[in-house]
């Protein structure tokens, strides 16, 4: 019997194929349903029995126990709680950062590895370099850069990575991965991709968040000259570049420059090259580095959201090491307050921050400017 | 690794053998035949003036006089709903003040009586109701008693005429003691019809709830007899139609195939209950045979239990991956009420009858029915034997370990 793994089976394609591969490979295999959220929400079944369904036939074709595990309260806890707070200070959080670190790479491997476990596996496409000789295992992009989720990978220590496996990080594509569930009569191969935050699903978070948050209502203001344009229902609601959902009726499209969840104002433009949608540094806080420590300024490429283009970038850690500035040698278009920006040296993810709204802080309207003036 | 299953190829599935008739039926072809005019050149509302839809509300009236006949009661008593949740929960509405049911009930009746408080007794190991326990229930305030006809998971047969003589008997208490309050028995015999009576007069009840889906018949087509001692209240308000007591334009359709099953479902009875018992006690023994430790639950005198159901218990296994392992094999049974299982629920009928864990959860609930032959349950046993098998070699466990979890079980 070979070494044992406990692989997350969410009942999609990813994890099936990760825990056939490690069946394949002749690992002592055990599969774990992570039970994150059965809340129903307002026009939307959570689907968790029916994915437990598909993860339990994945488990049984394979011959291996199935062990449905209850996370709930950590998800809550970690993950909900910091997702609505994060929008009620008017943030645009990437949760699945938060589910990784606390709950899949959290709760779920030390539980695993309390029961004796070698490795934990996910269904991630994302690659690890074990660590050799004392040094830290390392966090690559997974060989199909379109998939690539080491973006919201960048929070997992390196100590964890080190008994971690993502056995499809090596493939191809998603239509490989698809076809080898299907050769292997996995039965999930059909499965459509789940994106979006998984316990808010089709309703949207738009609607999770007036569920949750109070409606306030109040002004859309256009940047350049103050004049109120519309109303929303919470300026939580919004997110910076954002466009759908303004409800102006009608007029040219607009974009959102900023929130002000303070005030309770959204800042829109029409103007697409409005110097403020682009920025030419971010301030990050809560930085992460996969190594452990900080390794000094670097001139690393950056991403800015998921399978987002990499920039070359200059980073520069400030105070503790716990935050950082990054410059770009070219302005990039704004990132929302709370998203994660991500640094590679080459394919090895080395860590990343969360941007700060203190990024922005300099940048005001410019009618005040004018008012004042 | 030991005891892994050899991957399924479909050249290993020689039958297809459906066993779980309790959780919906075919459709008899006459049945569909009756109800096809109506959802095509008949299609009138039965409501309208003209001669068309006159003849499509004569139809409707004489599937409620058929539905009439089979239970010996008189057309007007019979509701006609969107199935047998809907006529329990109609049921519920007629009265304000405390229930009494037992904890074997359907959800649609253990839900509606828990959201108003009731009290529910407990079942007996072998899944039956004790008429004693609900004496003892029954407070001069208890305006519903409701106790189902047969237990659709494990099979129980309940003594609803006893249930039947403890409601007369405080019913004539309050009326000797000048108590205004009235009690009235409902039984839901959705699950027995075909299989049992459900003459009104045997039964002794002031409600009956009956389902199409459950005689061969249309889903989403029920009804409730009541007494002419109940007035129903209605849930759904609108046009008026049903006597005003279930507005919506009337399934025509769905309540003809609905009398066409019924009646053809009473005719069929004497013989289906011998047929379908003798091939249950095949099964059973069968799997007795290769498995003496297996837990069969229920009544254990035939008489007591649904003919055509048998509920089996492997001790230590996960019945849902054997239901999985069985799909494979082109045999469908299912794990007990279908509707827990879609909510990975364990049974709440099993866990009143005090059912330990390690066993429910191994539970399969096999129920045969009109399409069942000698040659499907033989097939079907060999399966579920090889299924067991193969599960017991993944896990290493001995047919003594399993002798053991039983015996600590039953």
């Amino acid at each position: 019997m070979g070494e044992r793994v406990f692989v997350g089976l969410s009942g999609g394609v990813d994890s099936a194929l990760a825990a056939a591969l490690l069946v394949e490979c002749g690992y002592d295999v055990t599969a774990v349903y992570m039970r994150n959220w059965s809340r129903d929400l307002p026009g939307f079944k959570c689907a968790w029995a029916d994915d437990l369904a598909d993860a339990e036939r994945v488990a049984v074709t394979l011959g291996i126990d199935l062990e449905v595990w209850d996370c709930e309260r950590e998800y809550k806890e970690t993950v909900v709680d910091y997702l609505v707070d994060a929008y009620a200070h008017g943030l645009t959080p990437n949760p699945d950062v938060m589910c990784n670190q606390t709950v899949k790479f959290g709760t779920f491997a030390e539980r695993a590895f309390a029961r004796g476990a070698d490795y934990v596996a996910t269904g991630h496409y994302a690659r690890v370099r074990h660590g050799e000789g004392g040094r830290p295992a390392q966090l690559l992009r997974s060989r199909d850069e379109h998939k690539d989720q080491t973006y919201f990978l960048w929070r997992v220590p390196a100590d964890v990575l080190d008994r971690t496996l993502f056995p499809i990080g090596d493939y191809p594509s998603k239509a490989e991965v698809r076809a080898a569930c299907a050769e292997r009569g996995l039965g999930v191969e059909r499965k459509p991709d789940s994106d979006g935050i998984c316990f808010v699903g089709e309703v949207g978070i738009r609607t999770f968040l007036l569920d949750t948050l109070e409606r306030r209502p109040g002004d859309v203001v256009e940047w350049e000259t103050g004049r109120v344009l519309g109303h929303h229902d919470g300026a939580f609601l919004f997110t910076v570049g954002q466009r759908r959902g303004l409800d102006l009726g009608g007029g040219p499209a607009r974009y959102v420059v900023r929130t002000d969840v303070g005030e309770n104002v959204v800042y829109v433009t029409a103007d697409r090259s409005c110097p403020a949608l682009w920025t030419g540094s971010l301030v990050l806080d809560g930085c992460r580095w996969v190594a452990g420590e900080e390794g000094g300024a670097c001139e690393p490429v950056v991403r800015m959201r998921h399978t987002g283009a990499l920039v070359s970038a200059r980073l520069e850690p400030t105070g503790d090491g716990s935050s950082a500035t990054v410059r770009f040698f070219q302005p990039v278009r704004t990132v929302a307050p709370g998203q994660s920006v991500v640094a590679y040296d080459g394919e090895v993810c080395l860590g990343g921050g969360i941007v700060s709204p203190r990024s922005y802080e300099s940048v005001r309207p410019p009618f005040e400017a004018a008012a004042q003036g | 690794m030991p005891g892994a299953p050899t991957p399924w190829d479909g050249k290993e599935v020689s039958r297809e053998v459906y066993l779980d008739y309790a959780a919906a039926t075919s459709m008899d072809p006459g049945a569909v035949r009756a109800m096809e005019p109506f959802l095509s050149n008949e299609f009138y509302n039965p409501s309208a003036p003209y001669a068309p839809a006159r003849r499509a509300h004569a139809a409707l009236e004489d599937a409620r006089a058929s539905l009439a006949r089979v239970m010996g009661a008189r057309p007007a008593s019979i509701t006609l709903t969107a199935g047998a949740t809907e006529a329990n929960n109609l049921a519920f509405a007629c009265v304000d003040g405390e229930v009494v049911t037992d904890a074997a009930e359907h959800e649609s009746v253990l839900a509606v009586a828990q959201a108003r408080g009731g009290v529910i007794v407990g079942v007996g190991p072998d899944g039956r109701v004790d008429p004693d326990e609900v004496a003892q229930a029954i407070t001069p305030r208890t305006e519903l008693v409701s106790v189902e006809a047969a237990n659709g998971e494990v099979g129980a047969i309940q003594p609803v005429r006893r249930v039947a003589a403890v409601v007369a008997a405080e019913r004539d208490r309050r009326l000797r003691a000048g108590e205004s309050c009235p009690i009235l028995l409902h039984v839901d015999a959705s699950q027995a019809a075909g299989y049992v009576s459900v003459a009104v007069s045997s039964l002794g009840a002031d409600l009956v709830t009956l389902s199409a889906a459950k005689v061969y018949g249309p889903k989403q087509v029920g009804l409730l007899w009541s007494s002419d001692r109940v007035r129903l209240r209605p849930l759904v308000l609108g046009g008026g139609q049903e006597g005003g007591v279930r507005s919506g334009t009337e399934n025509v359709a769905g309540a003809v195939a609905f009398a066409h099953s019924l009646e053809l479902a009473e005719r069929m009875r004497p013989q289906e209950v011998r047929r379908l018992a003798a091939l249950r006690d095949d099964l059973e023994g069968r799997l007795r045979r290769e498995f003496p430790w297996c837990v069969v639950s229920g009544p254990r005198q035939g008489r007591l239990r649904l003919p055509g159901l048998l509920h089996v218990s492997f001790p230590r296994l996960d019945a849902r991956r054997l239901v999985i392992l069985l799909e494979r094999r082109g045999v469908y049974v299912g794990t007990g009420s279908a509707c827990a299982a879609s909510r990975m629920r364990s049974s709440h009928v099993l866990a009143a009858m005090g059912v330990p864990d390690v066993v429910a959860q191994g539970s399969l609930r096999i129920t045969l029915g009109r399409q069942t032959g000698a040659e499907d349950v033989a097939y079907a046993s060999r399966q579920i034997a090889a299924c067991v098998r193969d599960e017991m070699a993944r896990l290493s466990l001995t047919d003594d370990d399993m002798r053991q979890a039983a015996g600590g079980g039953a």
